[in-house]
């Protein structure tokens, strides 16, 4: 154990010393600590590679040659400041989760000076968390396209990934998908089985935001050229609900009462019948004369 | 990636690999110092030391790596070398962790140091090669911000709030103990004290239901350690009952999205869902939005509520 742990430590530094890439002849040439016989030291090496990599060490192997390069190894010095630092370590406090993980990042970050005390914190936000979130981002990162299948579906995504944003107690990806030579966005734990990262750099990055990936009104998916103008009134129990439900898409006519007449854009009648179902008996469809009928018919079905 | 233990291996490289270069933050230590910072006993740190003290380069003679003098007295001095001077880069679990963290913090109204997290988040993002490729939506309810200010003033207020459970509005008045965020909503752990006859009661209220938040002008203690969030959020209470619904394959958004019990995917593809469920009211909303295929299987009583509910709305359309 001692022996391979210099051995490892060793191997760290060689690497990182080695702008061109040393062979493994040469590794085992230069490195004291290795077993005897060809295919013990193979086999000693393939797990000292594993043990770098499971550690997050960024060992290069092109041709046959290994480097560690030292621009990807160290973090470079952030200079943050005292408070940016209390900042950080707030945030990792309150989300819960990410506390370990978090912490580690932050003594990286910080070496241990120490801003931010010990002060409890209130745990405001919990984030689902998935095994595969970190793979998600470190391929956006590296823009390295994704191949998955998803929501039981049979073919094969690929997806070129642009940003991992989570709402609503879910995780999604958004990228081009190739396919469809369309933006898409993808529930994270929808995603079927393993996820292959193909190599970095494929392809160019296209911004995006969340808002613009996928709009918070469900009743606006869809790829709808015209969309719909639907009429919703809303009584006074749960007006401010609907109002606040619509987030500005749509005009609001306030009654004396406390009621609402909600004017809203509707691409997407499923979700629409949702939203409003959802409401029980304080929210009626007043218009269009189709969306009206669609609602009515739904209800005579259940009926 | 996770799936494979640390080897203690790792571990150990990662403890060196951070304890070089703050020990030459430092300038200096001692091993009982260092024992406690890495939370690992005297005894790692020696062997730790006097192991990198022997690492470098080829041909290992001295003065490589870095130059440490641990003293008997348990001292320790340090030196740069041409290596680890700087801790390594976040992996990609780290990175990922503490920028969600971060962004998730951010999302949430009223946090203090706003401008120090936003700067913080750009460096680091920067540094990672990160700069928006990561977004944590999480909509702020209307009265969030009055709700969040009561909790850390220690104010009572007065709320009209609208149970989805048994569709009604009702006035309370509440000390809200911490807020906080599960699956994008937004909750308040609260001690509801209207009656003051019944004695406080906890009570766990939906802030995007709160209709009215006002401060009494009533104050509490605030706790000095905030409660922690409670690990599930709907237990049972006694009035609830167990229902068994037969759902179609295209309603299972609806499992994940419901605190359910149980989710059983039949033969035919269907989804046999338990829940418990009290009052009617989360039923019928279950039931009207799924259609006419959702049946409930059990108990009896139950079965045509769904029916039952889509006549009454459907009176309000003739």
């Amino acid at each position: 154990m001692e022996d391979r742990f210099e051995r490892l430590t060793n191997l760290v530094t060689f690497l990182l010393d080695q702008r061109n890439g040393a062979s493994f002849a040469q590794i085992l040439e230069e490195i004291p600590g290795w077993p005897e016989g060809e295919d013990a030291r193979r086999r000693a090496f393939e797990r000292d590679k594993r043990v770098l990599r499971d550690e997050g060490i960024p060992l290069i192997e092109e041709k046959g040659l290994y480097r560690i390069p030292p621009e990807r190894f160290y973090l470079p010095d952030l200079e943050l400041t005292e408070d940016e630092q209390v900042a950080l370590r707030l945030a990792v406090a309150a989300v819960p989760g990410s506390s370990e993980l978090g912490a580690n990042a932050l003594n990286k970050l910080t070496l241990g000076t120490g801003a931010g005390g010990d002060e409890p914190v209130p745990v405001v936000a919990a984030l689902d968390e998935q095994p595969i979130l970190p793979i998600l981002h470190a391929a956006i990162r590296d823009r390295a396209t994704l191949r998955f299948r998803y929501a039981g579906g049979d073919e094969v995504r690929e997806v070129e990934p642009a940003l991992l944003f989570f709402r609503e107690g879910n995780w999604y990806v958004v990228g081009h998908d190739r396919l469809r030579d369309a933006r898409r966005s993808f529930r994270v734990d929808r995603i079927d089985g393993d996820v292959e990262v193909g190599p970095a750099g494929s392809f160019e990055p296209a911004a995006t935001t969340a808002e613009e990936a996928m709009p918070r009104q469900a009743w606006l998916y869809g790829d709808a050229a015209e969309p719909e103008q639907a009429t919703v009134e809303v009584d006074a129990v749960l007006a401010a609900k609907a109002i606040a439900d619509i987030g500005g898409r749509g005009t609001v006519e306030r009654r004396a009462d406390g009621s609402a007449v909600i004017t809203m854009p509707v691409t997407n009648r499923e979700a629409f019948r949702t939203w409003v179902l959802g409401m029980l008996d304080h929210a009626v469809v007043l218009g269009s004369p189709e969306l009206r009928a669609d609602v009515i018919a739904w209800l005579e079905s259940i009926r | 990636m996770s799936g494979r233990p640390k080897t203690d291996l790792g571990a150990r490289l990662r403890r060196v690999l951070l304890m070089i270069p703050w020990l030459l933050e430092e300038g200096g230590s001692t091993v009982a110092e260092i024992a406690r910072r890495f939370e690992t006993t005297e005894k790692e740190v020696i062997r730790d030391l006097t192991l990198v003290m022997c690492c470098g380069l080829p041909p290992y003679g001295g003065g490589d790596l870095i130059t440490i003098v641990l003293d008997d007295d348990g001292t320790v001095e340090a030196w740069p070398g041409p290596f680890f001077t700087r801790p390594m880069q976040l992996t990609p679990r780290e990175g990922f962790a503490v920028l969600a963290a971060g962004r998730a913090l951010e999302a949430v109204p009223g946090t203090a140091q706003r401008g120090a997290l936003a700067s913080a988040l750009a460096k680091l993002e920067a540094a990672l090669g990160a700069s928006g490729t990561l977004a944590v939506d999480l909509e702020a309810p209307p009265h969030l911000a009055t709700v969040q200010r009561a909790a850390t003033a220690g104010e009572r207020l007065q709320v009209t709030y609208y149970s989805a459970w048994r569709d009604d509005v009702t006035e309370r008045v509440v000390e809200p103990l911490v807020v906080h965020s599960r699956d994008g909503r937004w909750y308040a752990e609260t001690r509801d004290v209207t009656d003051p006859a019944a004695g406080p009661r906890e009570r766990r209220l939906r802030v995007d239901r709160i209709r009215s938040a006002e401060p009494t002008g009533e104050t509490f203690e605030v706790p000095p350690t905030p409660p922690a969030p409670p690990e599930r959020l709907y237990v049972p209470g006694p009035d609830a009952v167990e229902v068994t619904v037969l759902l179609p394959p295209t309603a299972s958004w609806f499992a994940d999205w419901m605190e359910t019990e149980s989710v059983e995917e039949l033969d035919d593809g269907r989804l046999r869902v338990r829940l418990f469920v009290e009052g009617e009211k989360v039923l019928e909303r279950l039931l009207l939005r799924v259609g006419p295929e959702a049946v409930v299987e059990s108990p009896p009583e139950l079965a045509g509520v769904g029916r039952a509910a889509a006549e009454r709305l459907l009176g309000r359309y003739r």
